[in-house]
């Protein structure tokens, strides 16, 4: 399944973001995750945020299924379960 | 096309900006040790923008064109949009401690926008439409553009067209068939010579006698003409010592300012945006000083952040992390940052349409956020002068922690000698404690305090600007109506 990724813009992130994303690429195994960009199709979206008013921008992105966010490094044990059972 | 900041470097490279520092002219001065480091700030606005974690913030769509392009390039479509220019400053101060000068432009263009509609729309001109196509090929090659407005003003009691000497202000020498000729200059020019291009706006308000003077326009910044006189900087020639970096403080990045002059600069018809129309200027003065008030909520709050966490790293280095005075500090920091955070939010999130459609910030909420600004970071650096000690300023150069000369009974060195005497807690080397306390001195009062103090003072106007705007905007008799009301007074 692809996955696409959007970061919110990271002014003033509260953990790091791509070291979150590196843990969900190494725990999730059935996901190819991919930065997202306008005109490809995604299967999921996974939209990551520094603090909680995840304000990244993804309404222009083509996304067949569930779009998942994650903006508290401690939500991501129950997001990689989630992914992992998608 | 969205370059990268090597590219951006390179593109410097072919232009004939004319550049004199220290009363010579400075040929290579895209690597001149004094200015490079402003232009690996500027840099970094590219980069960003490449970069999938930053993208968000650092990129938008053109409502011009549909393509994305640089933020610092974007007509605001929304309060959203302008939510996001402020925290895209803010990140890119946290990424460079200094002034990364991209702002005036897109302040500019945001203001030159709205303006040249309504200008249009009362006197049939073209403006609108010559900056449309100006913008849409800034948009496209990426540019760097600079956003002048401060003339000279010679005697501040007198009109433009008062003055003893009529340079003082920018004005129209020549009109003809095919264009203005234009003579004066632009001072305390944030990014010029670091710009691809400069747009000019009028100072302030005009009156009839000073329509030569109500001038906007665009022109290239190698335009023949024109040239520019490199503004000095506190601890400036430090960049000239051999081999330094731990004096410098900041050695990647840091801010530029500069005298532009006009010397009869021919601007074609196509880059006018202004010529005359005197009841104008204003207009443009104020949505300029408006949008750049804003940004003060969002680039000077990013230099804070990383002061911030500069003092902090400083007092654990001292070993004074623990000391309450010392977390209540910094706590205290924190909050004025985030004040002027707030201040560049608001304004941004009760922002409205313009009749030529981008958005406006609330213009009396833009000036209390520079009102802040005006003094948040003066206190800020004094608490973090006050967490990080005397010794900031006291320390020997990085030249004697490195000696090997011999001046010890039992053949210490004098680096030996610094090394023993400076070392503070092992969580540090004598030469990390070093390098944070230059920092905090490079902030406070080095080459980036024109960035990070006076700039926060004058820089977008200075604090009597912004008590005007207040009292203007302050709604003080609709104030008096709710106390009458309450207390019953018809």
């Amino acid at each position: 399944m692809k996955c696409g990724v959007r970061f919110c813009g990271g002014c003033n992130p509260r953990f790091d973001r791509g070291k979150a994303l590196r843990e969900i690429e190494r725990d999730v195994n059935n996901m190819d995750f991919t930065h997202a960009v306008e005109g490809e199709t995604y299967d999921r979206l996974l939209v990551i945020g520094g603090c909680a008013n995840c304000c990244a921008s993804y309404d222009h992105f083509d996304v067949k299924g569930k779009i998942y966010k994650l903006w508290d490094y401690s939500q991501i044990d129950d997001l990689k379960k989630e992914l992992n059972k998608d | 096309m969205l370059m990268t900041g090597a590219q951006y470097i390179e593109s410097l490279r072919k232009m004939k900006t004319r550049v004199y520092m220290f009363g010579e002219e400075v040929k290579d001065w895209v690597d001149h040790p004094i200015i490079r480091p402003s232009i690996n700030c500027v840099a970094i606005t590219y980069d960003l923008a490449h970069d999938p974690e930053y993208a968000d913030l650092m990129t938008a769509k053109s409502n011009l064109t549909g393509e994305t392009v640089n933020r610092f390039s974007h007509l605001h479509q929304s309060t959203e949009d302008l939510k996001k220019k402020v925290k895209m400053q803010r990140l890119c101060g946290q990424k460079t401690a200094s002034c990364f000068q991209r702002c005036v432009g897109m302040d500019a263009f945001n203001a030159v926008f709205s303006t040249t509609y309504e200008t249009d729309k009362k006197y049939g001109t073209n403006y609108h439409e010559n900056f449309k196509n100006f913008l849409k090929m800034v948009q496209e090659k990426d540019y760097v553009v600079d956003g002048a407005m401060t003339d000279p003003k010679g005697d501040r009691g007198l009109a433009p067209s008062a003055q003893r000497d009529p340079d003082l202000f920018m004005h129209i020498v020549e009109r003809r068939e095919d264009g203005i000729v234009v003579r004066g200059a632009k001072a305390h020019q944030t990014g010029t010579i670091n710009s691809h291009w400069h747009i000019v706006m009028p100072t302030q308000a005009m009156k009839e006698a000073d329509k030569d003077y109500a001038v906007s326009f665009a022109c290239p910044s190698d335009a023949e003409g024109m040239y520019m006189i490199y503004g000095r900087q506190s601890c400036d020639t430090r960049k000239l010592e051999e081999g330094a970096d731990v004096d410098l403080g900041n050695k990647q990045f840091g801010g530029q300012e500069a005298l532009v002059v006009f010397d009869n600069v021919f601007i074609p018809n196509e880059y006018i945006f202004l010529a005359g129309e005197y009841d104008f200027a204003g207009m443009m003065v104020e949505r300029f000083a408006g949008y750049h008030r804003q940004s003060y909520g969002g680039c000077k709050v990013g230099v804070g952040d990383v002061l911030i966490g500069a003092a902090a790293l400083a007092a654990e280095y001292n070993g004074a992390q623990k000391a309450s005075h010392i977390k209540d500090k910094l706590i205290e920091m924190i909050h004025l940052n985030e004040t002027l955070y707030c201040c560049g939010i608001a304004c941004s999130s009760e922002g409205h349409p313009t009749l030529a459609g981008n958005y406006e910030i609330d213009l009396l909420l833009a000036n209390v956020c520079k009102q802040n600004v005006t003094r948040f970071p003066y206190d800020i650096t004094r608490l973090a002068e006050d967490i990080a000690g005397g010794l900031m300023v006291t320390m020997p150069s990085e030249k004697d922690f490195k000696s090997d000369l011999k001046v010890g009974r039992n053949g210490e060195t004098i680096g030996d000698i610094c090394n023993k005497y400076f070392a503070a807690a092992p969580s540090c080397t004598t030469e990390e404690r070093m390098r944070i306390l230059r920092f905090i001195e490079n902030i406070c009062l080095g080459s980036s305090a024109v960035g990070y103090r006076t700039e926060s003072l004058h820089g977008a106007g200075s604090p009597q600007a912004q008590r005007i705007m207040i009292s203007r905007q302050g709604n003080l008799e609709g104030k008096k109506e709710l106390a009458k009301a309450i207390v019953g007074i018809k």
